[in-house]
């Protein structure tokens, strides 16, 4: 293979040659276990944007104002981002390889960073405008991408684990 | 008996069919989840706002009424894709540990719904705006949260089937 002017691989190599990998490869629990955690996070996650994109989309609690759905979410939302890293970074780094051969795990990790900066930018900023300013249609828009998105994320998350 | 029905099941050429096609597994594990998002991160979101917890400026006849239809579509995508997955591999699930303790906490949480709808739910007009409910909905909110996620969790550990307590295996249910 002609080699790239720039390549992450060797810092996936490093992070699958770290003895924290190697930990990680020899513990039997230990893989188990930062998967469930991974997997209780995301709900919650998946609940603090739901509850705002439905009500962007008009058919969430649509008697509560935007901003206070999107600021109660919030905290949520972030803790379960911290959460998610966290359990993420050990299944990252021992299966480093795998990952990096993985076109599932780099499909996810593009619309990851989407997904945040969208959500951290744009989406923030509908949330926190006048709904009477806003009209129907951009709100509804930024619910249906946002789904789209981290839906996005979701799908190939799974599928790395399937097809190696 | 019941390992009958299982091999029975496993017998169907619809189960072989789900089975032995290659894409028919990951699109039903993938909607699984999806299907999970969707249904347990709208749950807590509910939970979190009877526990006390957050969502306090919605009522929560609100959070309940205008996120329950929205927790049933999750539900049914994680039913339906959940018997699938079952229907294509019923011996796999059968000796499996953790297929059989998550149905049993499936059941407990139902039995939390049910409990909280027809006493603790009969008076929630009483306590519909307060940011802190009564103690009853509080521990409904703090129990339903506690089962969904070990739901999710036994769940994960599904496909961990050597993971499990040694007197599981003794019974010899995979032979």
């Amino acid at each position: 293979m002609e080699e790239a002017a720039f390549s992450l691989q060797p810092f996936f190599l490093w992070m699958q040659e770290h003895p924290f990998s190697q930990v990680m490869l020899d513990n039997t629990w230990a893989q188990p276990i930062v998967q469930v955690m991974h997997l209780v996070a995301l709900s919650v996650f998946a609940g603090a944007v739901l509850i705002v994109d439905l009500r962007l989309l008009g058919v969430g609690v649509v008697k509560t104002p935007l901003a206070k759905v999107a600021d109660e979410a919030m905290p949520w939302m972030v803790w379960a981002i911290v959460a998610l890293a966290i359990t993420g970074t050990p299944s990252l780094m021992s299966l480093a390889m795998k990952q990096y051969f993985s076109p599932f795990f780099w499909w996810k990790m593009e619309l990851l960073v989407l997904g945040l900066i969208f959500t951290f930018t744009i989406r923030r900023r509908i949330t926190h405008t006048d709904e009477s300013k806003l009209g129907p249609v951009w709100p509804k828009v930024a619910g249906m991408f946002s789904i789209a998105v981290w839906t996005g994320v979701a799908i190939p998350a799974r599928l790395i684990g399937l097809f190696s | 008996m019941l390992r009958a029905l299982f091999e029975m099941v496993e017998a169907y050429p619809s189960s072989v069919a789900i089975r032995e096609s290659l894409n028919a597994y990951p699109i039903l594990l993938t909607s699984h989840v999806i299907g999970m998002c969707v249904f347990a991160g709208l749950v807590m979101m509910m939970d979190f706002r009877l526990a006390g917890f957050g969502n306090k400026s919605t009522s929560i006849t609100d959070v309940q009424g205008r996120l329950f239809p929205w927790q049933m579509v999750g539900l049914a995508v994680s039913i339906v894709t959940g018997v699938l997955l079952v229907y294509g591999q019923p011996m796999r699930f059968y000796p499996n540990f953790y297929f059989w303790t998550k149905n049993l906490l499936i059941a407990l949480a139902g039995l939390n719904i049910w409990y909280f709808h027809t006493k603790t739910y009969q008076t929630v007009e009483q306590w519909n705006h307060d940011p802190r409910p009564p103690f009853a909905a509080r521990l409904a909110g703090v129990v339903s949260i506690v089962l969904w996620s070990a739901i999710i969790i036994i769940g994960r550990m599904i496909a961990y089937p050597g993971l499990v307590p040694q007197w599981w295996l003794d019974l010899g249910l995979d032979a």
